[in-house]
């Protein structure tokens, strides 16, 4: 049971560490597609060294929730990792702590407490960037739900390793139509939840064009490298819970082994980092939609994820 | 031989007509092309009563007692509208170019319509319905004004889109005939296994061909695009198209009947049948366009021919044979008085015409009689075969819808008298100052309207030993087979 | 031809097929642009030809292969050239499809009218089913209720003859697992007999632009029978 913990650990901290390096790559081959240099990769760790130096200016109008949300916002996605399978096949300490939904709801804690404290502020940018947000994001409820709804129906359960384990077990379920379209509704979804083209576009900064950068516009120093780890790592955990446990649940640490386990850091990283490709591939060709299109953006992900169960419900 | 030869003719006279060979060369050639396809049908109907079936490629191309019924009447209606079309478009066109184009897309479609009764797989009817309907599309157009190019879309996507749920429909027919057991894929085929195949799959296939074609035929609620469509066409074209085209759209329906379960059949034939009537009947009261008065009587004689054929054996089916033997005739006739009345008071409007019998008798007269005989007046031919779907009715103990039925053709008859009596008689009006106003009839049009004018009064009168022999056998082949 | 242990592969990708037929579908009543609608028709015959490929191996039947490759001639490459050969000159006038509904309702209600197909599919599948039916059916019936509400809803010609052909894709798609035995002449020319549609109706729209300017056919509404206001 030690070894549960350690590992559980040994997973915490790769989330923390590597998280930063995955958005640096990302930013990196985007400027690179757009024939420029980009920086380095380990940009966001300077970043974020730099930003624990600097004073913190708070404004006196706003309340407690200004302060304690960067706290907040850092620490939900640990508590997902905790629950998802990032490094190992087989379910650790604080495995059935929660489930899939569980998750769900723990990363939207993020989000809402993030939208308050981007209106506790008297700046007027907030609250227009804060209601996008909410949004995008009730819009993207439906197709969470189907979707976790779907894998849970064929898995038998919610619990991301038992999911992970039975999901894609023989190969040539990869190719059903349930599991295309499931996939192609939940990038849709991680383009909307991560701020990412067609739906935001997050090195832009025309406040008035904001939608998921905006919640931290009044943050400074301290609170600023907070908000911006506790972002990286909500893309971390969102590519680790797709490419785990619905797509290719491959890689994986299967004996339970401390070596198995740090061998396992690399190839999920190697995943991750194709993933990246992808996502650069579909940022880079893509143009931001208008804001009244989300709709449309997001209800084709509903229709696709609902396809997706009908053909798993009624097929064959 | 001969079965082969009928559609070639057309097919040739589509190329012949495109010869720059000045403007009369096209309509000598297309009114030979009908009158030898004419002689050859009739020619090829006398041998299928004395033969029951005629068979040139076995499982492709046959012609038995129904194909024979239909290709009579296509013949004979294109050989009118082919006598009509000569004076009327020569009224009405002076650009060569346009002339011949006319007259090659006359031959096509006549072409398509004499390739449907011939086909005896089922797949390859539905591409000959669906070739019917792609080469009128320009016909329909023809005029090139805004109305009839409204109607020309309207016409095409709505036929396209009962051609596409027609086809889920045949797949699924084919389909119930693997799961029965197989056997020849033909119409006679599916009729020898119909009785074991799934009833459900049966229906299903019904159901789709009935949404798909009957839209095609102009069963109401998607009968939209039939008053457009068959008024802003040309006269002779609307005259095969009510005529003749819906009839053989319908006789493809037709086909359908024998494989059914029974009662199931007679409860839908007669019901979707009933709408239909009743639509057209209270929709006639209201229309402002003579052109669309005559659509929406055809919309109500197809209801008429489907109710009569769901009243089943053995009088039913003959019924629905007589009328529509009736109908073509006589509604080609109406289309050809409606033109005439065009070429004279140069509008379609209802309203704007008055006393029509004084400017041009002719025309006048014609508009009455059709009128009169459309609407079921005796002594006309109409008038036998709805007096007999009423006896049929009444034989068959189904009182209500023969009640029904009388009440719509009563109301539908009124409307059409309405409207006519209002447009023949009364103080003649100014007419309306278009190119063609007060153009006297050119005497291709007054011949057609003689010659036409023959069966429909003949065939109320009097009916010959061959017409009987020709309707008995084609009611047989849609009666549907022994069951277990 | 492939062995028993090659079936469950065969028919995994046939599912796929149907499923991105599906989505393409979808996308169709979705996309806001008359090119992307194109293009996204050209992917729907494209999944129509693969699943004509798939199930021809799996019934060992030349015939479905010959119906693909036939397909793939007519439905993919040809009918999108001469309807973008009718649309060309439209790209630079209308390039955005309006409808009568907005695009979130309508998916919403293709989504309705997609289980309605599956549903509606159910009772016919009781009869006889096999794996190949009972996919190609219900995707066939649920595309060809979607293609005939797009029709319904669009206010262009070009992207309102999508839609219909649209439904005959899906009607040619559940065919092809429904009735595998049709004689290939039939097949054959259900496909030729729609390219001379595709062909007169892109005839039929240039007479419609040149006539009326622009081709929101839409908008075409004087033919009726109430007085003209």
């Amino acid at each position: 049971m030690g070894q549960m913990i350690l590992f559980n650990a040994v997973q915490v901290f790769v989330v923390v560490t590597l998280a930063p390096l995955v958005s640096g790559v990302l930013s990196r081959l985007k400027e690179i597609v757009q024939s420029k240099r980009g920086p380095s990769v380990f940009q966001p760790y300077l970043d974020l060294w730099k930003l624990f130096h600097k004073d913190e200016v708070i404004s006196d109008q706003s309340s407690w929730i200004f302060r304690f949300t960067p706290y907040l916002v850092f620490v939900t996605p640990i508590v997902v990792a905790l629950l998802i399978p990032v490094l190992t096949d087989y379910p650790l300490f604080f495995a059935f702590m929660g489930d899939m939904l569980g998750g769900g709801f723990i990363l939207a804690l993020g989000g809402f407490f993030a939208t308050l404290a981007a209106v506790d502020t008297a700046n007027p940018y907030g609250p227009v960037g804060a209601s996008r947000t909410r949004m995008v994001g009730f819009l993207a409820e439906p197709v969470f739900m189907i979707v976790f709804f779907t894998v849970s129906f064929v898995a038998g359960s919610t619990i991301p390793y038992i999911v992970q384990q039975r999901w894609v077990t023989p190969l040539s379920t990869f190719f059903e139509p349930s599991h295309v379209l499931l996939m192609l509704a939940f990038i849709m979804l991680i383009l909307a939840e991560g701020g990412r083209i067609p739906v935001d576009n997050p090195t832009g900064h025309f406040e008035l064009a904001m939608i998921d950068e905006s919640k931290s516009l009044e943050y400074s120093g301290r609170g600023f490298a907070l908000m911006k780890w506790g972002g990286y790592m909500k893309l971390f955990v969102l590519c680790c819970i797709f490419l785990n446990v619905l797509v290719a649940p491959w890689g994986l640490a299967q004996a339970q082994t401390l070596q198995a386990v740090l061998l396992a850091i690399p190839l999920v990283l190697l995943k991750i980092l194709g993933f990246v490709l992808v996502l650069v591939v579909i940022e880079s060709s893509l143009a931001k939609l208008r804001l009244f299109r989300i709709t449309e953006f997001l209800g084709a992900a509903f229709v696709t994820a609902v396809a997706a169960m009908i053909t798993r419900l009624f097929a064959f | 031989m001969s079965l082969i030869a009928l559609p070639l003719i057309p097919l040739a006279a589509v190329l012949l007509s495109r010869l720059p060979l000045g403007t009369r060369f096209a309509p000598a050639v297309t009114l030979l092309a009908a009158a030898t396809a004419f002689a050859l049908a009739v020619r090829t109907a006398l041998r299928v009563v004395a033969a029951r079936e005629l068979v040139a490629l076995a499982g492709w191309l046959s012609v038995d007692g129904l194909s024979a019924l239909v290709w009579l009447l296509v013949t004979f209606v294109s050989l009118m509208a082919a006598l009509y079309s000569w004076g009327y478009l020569a009224a009405h066109e002076s650009d060569a170019r346009r002339i011949r184009s006319y007259y090659a897309h006359f031959n096509l479609f006549v072409f398509a319509l004499v390739l449907v009764p011939l086909m005896a797989e089922p797949a390859v009817t539905w591409i000959a319905v669906e070739f019917t309907a792609v080469f009128s599309v320009l016909l329909v157009a023809f005029d090139n004004t805004r109305g009839a190019l409204e109607a020309a879309w309207k016409y095409i996507a709505l036929m396209f889109m009962g051609a596409a749920i027609a086809l889920l429909g045949f797949f699924v027919l084919f389909w119930a005939q693997a799961a029965a057991g197989g056997g020849h894929d033909s119409w006679d085929g599916l009729r020898a296994v119909a009785p074991g195949m799934p009833p459900v799959l049966v229906m299903a296939a019904f159901a789709l061909i009935l949404v798909g074609f009957g839209t095609k035929v102009g069963f109401a609620p998607m009968h939209t695009w039939l008053p457009d469509a068959h008024s802003q066409a040309p006269s002779p074209v609307c005259a095969l198209l009510s005529g003749v085209k819906t009839t053989t759209v319908l006789y493809t329906l037709l086909r359908l009947v024998p494989l059914l379960p029974p009662a199931r059949a007679a409860v839908w034939l007669q019901v979707v049948g009933l709408i239909s009537v009743g639509v057209a009947a209270f929709l006639l009261l209201q229309v402002r366009d003579y052109k669309r008065l005559f659509a929406y009587s055809t919309v109500e004689h197809m209801g008429i021919i489907f109710v009569a054929a769901g009243l089943g054996a053995p009088g039913g089916f003959y019924t629905a044979m007589l009328q529509m033997v009736s109908h073509s005739l006589t509604k080609s006739f109406c289309f050809f008085a409606a033109g005439a009345a065009l070429l004279a008071v140069g509008t379609r409007e209802i309203a704007s015409v008055r006393g029509l019998i004084r400017t041009s008798p002719v025309a006048g007269a014609a508009l009455l009689f059709g009128a009169l005989a459309i609407g079921g007046a005796p002594p006309f031919a109409v008038f036998l075969s709805e007096f007999s779907v009423f006896r049929a009715g009444v034989e068959q103990h189904d009182y209500l819808v023969t009640a029904l039925l009388v009440v719509f053709i009563t109301v539908a008859f009124f409307g059409i008298l309405l409207h006519v009596n209002r447009m023949v008689f009364g103080r003649p009006t100014a007419p309306v100052p278009p190119a063609h106003a007060g153009t006297p009839l050119p005497p291709t049009c007054v011949l057609t309207l003689v010659l036409a004018a023959i069966p429909v009064l003949v065939f109320g009168l009097y009916q010959p030993a061959w017409l009987h022999g020709l309707l008995m056998l084609a009611a047989s082949r849609i009666a549907p087979v022994a069951r277990p | 031809m492939p062995g028993p242990s090659a079936i469950p592969w065969l028919q995994n990708l046939n599912a796929l097929a149907g499923g991105l037929f599906l989505l393409a579908t979808f996308g169709m009543v979705a996309t806001r642009q008359a090119l992307g609608c194109l293009r996204l028709f050209i992917a729907q015959s494209a999944c129509l030809v693969l699943s004509a490929f798939l199930l021809g191996m799996l019934d060992h039947s030349w015939d479905l292969m010959v119906v693909g490759v036939v397909d793939l001639a007519i439905k993919v490459f040809v009918n999108p050239w001469l309807l973008r050969r009718s649309l060309g000159r439209e790209v630079y006038t209308r390039r955005e499809i309006t409808q009568a509904l907005n695009v979130p309702a309508t998916l919403l209600i293709a989504l309705a009218l997609a289980l309605t197909g599956y549903f509606l599919a159910q009772p016919l599948l009781a009869v006889t089913g096999g794996a190949d039916i009972g996919l190609n059916l219900p995707i066939g019936l649920a595309g060809l209720l979607i293609g005939t509400f797009t029709a319904t809803v669009r206010r262009e010609a070009v992207p309102l003859f999508l839609g219909l052909l649209a439904t005959e894709n899906s009607a040619f798609f559940a065919g092809l697992a429904v009735a595998p035995a049709m004689p290939l002449m039939a097949e054959v020319a259900i496909a030729f007999d729609v390219m001379i549609l595709v062909f007169v109706v892109g005839i039929l729209t240039r007479l419609v632009h040149e006539r009326i300017g622009t081709t929101e056919v839409g908008a075409l509404t004087a033919l009726r029978e109430e007085p003209k206001a």
